[in-house]
């Protein structure tokens, strides 16, 4: 078996003082409040009604604990990504696996059987929040992303495919030739394989291989037991089915979405499950909304951020997906310049996916600190030059001020994107951006006068 | 029909609900017999949704 897993990673949380165990009785209706009060990650250990379940939650819900999943300080997670996600590994096919210790088909199958959660206030229903979701194209071979499912019935799950995806393309090409789109749903995997899974790659790249990669061996994968697809061997739960041919219809949502906003109803297709298969005693993992999801997207959108500007030919110093902007929507850099470079480097990372907003400055300044890069957009910036708008770019639904509801069901939106080139302008000598210190305070210290 | 799902009918065909209005007027309920009653009204295709989100049932 790989040294590395779902249940290792509980393992380091652990010894790393990050898990909280919490043993007395506890209702699915109230695992996300609690959860989000925990200032560590938590395992229920007494899931009432479900007896062979825990649920584990929050795992990643802070940027130390990534660091954690990751092996690294929390300030080189962008570039771990990056470095080791240029060196992909294959994965490796296995025989046997403990994610198909138990198995359910036909009649037998019953999501009741599992512990979903109601997560958020005006959620539309139960979720399953932390996926790790393959499907298969004829072409283009297979694909990982993260989809949301809402319980429906014991055999039957919305999912989010609104927006852009992979998926969401393999999806519409199996629906115009009018046949459902096999797909599996691993639950409880390790955040390494989330990050891969998320990780907005070309339609051709292997994400599997990109797991391996970030992992630094090989993901081991096993046969599905009923579908022509491979799901991670040690994953906890596995859904196994097909979403029907029936298009973007069926109501889906609210829920509570990781830009930190509940959401509204969407219409979306429906995933009918043929097959469950879990571990003995099994774990369910309740990624919990918005930060788990935002701590994951943040180096996804990172790496992005920093290939673009490598492909820029700019050379980063730092950067950031800050909070505000859940990790997806914002960019914050700093680059060694060139005369040009700053507009170079805001063209390069409002082409990042969804960032919708992107400020770029100089290596002098802390991005970390903003009030460091208030100062630099005070005193480098003239908004008339500086500030690039860019029309109808690619959008999400979940950003109110796209205005989807006012789209077709299953049209897509757009955006205006912002850009700030923060950096000091052509032609300002640098000596005008001295700053201020004190006469003799390298050797003149206030200890000595007390 | 189990009688909880026409307990959740009549109520959804009173008045438009959130998810959350309908659970918390079952908490007595254990939840797996709380979803089975719910996906008993999916299976039949009767809920319907309004602009913000809430649950109801047309009345028959």
């Amino acid at each position: 078996m790989a040294d590395i897993g779902f249940r290792s990673f509980l393992d380091d949380l652990d010894k790393a003082g990050e898990l909280k165990r919490i043993t007395k009785p506890v209702d699915c209706r109230q695992l996300s409040a609690l959860g989000e009060q925990s200032d560590q990650a938590t395992m229920f250990e007494n899931i009432e009604g479900y007896p062979d379940w825990r649920v584990a939650t929050a795992l990643v819900s802070t940027r130390k604990r990534l660091g954690i999943a990751m092996g690294c300080t929390e300030n080189r997670i962008a570039f771990e990504f990056e470095e080791k996600s240029s060196k992909p590994i294959d994965p490796v096919l296995v025989d046997s696996a403990p994610c198909q210790e138990v198995v359910m088909e036909g009649d037998d199958v019953d999501l009741t059987t599992i512990p979903l959660p109601l997560m958020h206030l005006f959620d539309g229903g139960a979720y399953i929040s932390g996926t790790f979701a393959v499907s298969k194209d004829p072409e283009h071979g297979s694909n990982v992303g993260c989809y949301r499912l809402m319980y429906r019935t014991p055999k039957e799950t919305g999912i989010d495919l609104v927006s852009p995806s992979d998926m969401r393309f393999y999806y519409q090409r199996a629906l115009d030739k009018g046949e459902p789109l096999p797909i599996a749903i691993a639950v409880g995997v390790h955040p390494l394989d989330m990050l891969a899974a998320s990780y907005k790659a070309p339609i051709d790249t292997n994400e599997l291989a990109l797991a391996g990669g970030l992992r630094g061996e090989a993901l081991e994968m096993v046969k599905c037991k009923t579908l022509d697809l491979e799901v991670p061997a040690d994953a906890e739960l596995v859904l196994e089915g097909e979403l029907l041919p029936i298009g973007w219809t069926a109501d889906e949502g609210p829920f509570g979405e990781f830009s930190q906003i509940s959401g509204d109803v969407k219409w979306n297709p429906i995933f009918r499950i043929k097959c469950i298969t879990h571990r003995k005693n099994p774990i369910f993992y309740m990624l919990q909304m918005p930060w788990e999801n935002d701590w994951l997207a943040a180096p996804v959108t990172e790496a992005a951020g920093l290939q673009a500007l490598r492909v820029a030919s700019v050379q980063p110093v730092d950067i950031r997906a800050p909070v505000g902007g859940c990790g997806y929507w914002a960019l914050i850099a700093s680059i060694k310049k060139r005369p040009g470079e700053g507009k170079n480097a805001v063209a390069a990372l409002l082409s990042v996916a969804e960032v919708k907003y992107v400020v770029v400055t100089d290596e002098d300044i802390d991005i970390h600190d903003p009030d460091e890069l208030d100062w630099a957009i005070a005193f480098r910036v003239q908004a008339d030059e500086d500030a690039v708008i860019l029309k109808g770019a690619r959008a999400k639904h979940i950003d109110p001020s796209v205005k989807s509801w006012e789209l077709g069901k299953g049209g897509l939106p757009t955006t205006a994107k912002l850009g700030i080139d923060a950096t000091i302008p052509e032609g300002v000598p640098p000596i005008l951006y001295r700053r201020i210190k004190n006469y003799g305070r390298d050797r003149i210290k206030l200890e000595d006068f007390e | 029909m189990s009688p909880l799902a026409t307990k959740i009918k009549t109520a959804l065909e009173a008045e438009a609900q959130q998810f959350h209005d309908v659970v918390d007027d079952h908490m007595d309920v254990p939840w797996p017999e709380f979803l089975r009653a719910w996906g008993e009204l999916r299976e039949i295709d009767i809920l319907k949704r309004d602009d913000e989100g809430a649950y109801f049932v047309e009345a028959s």
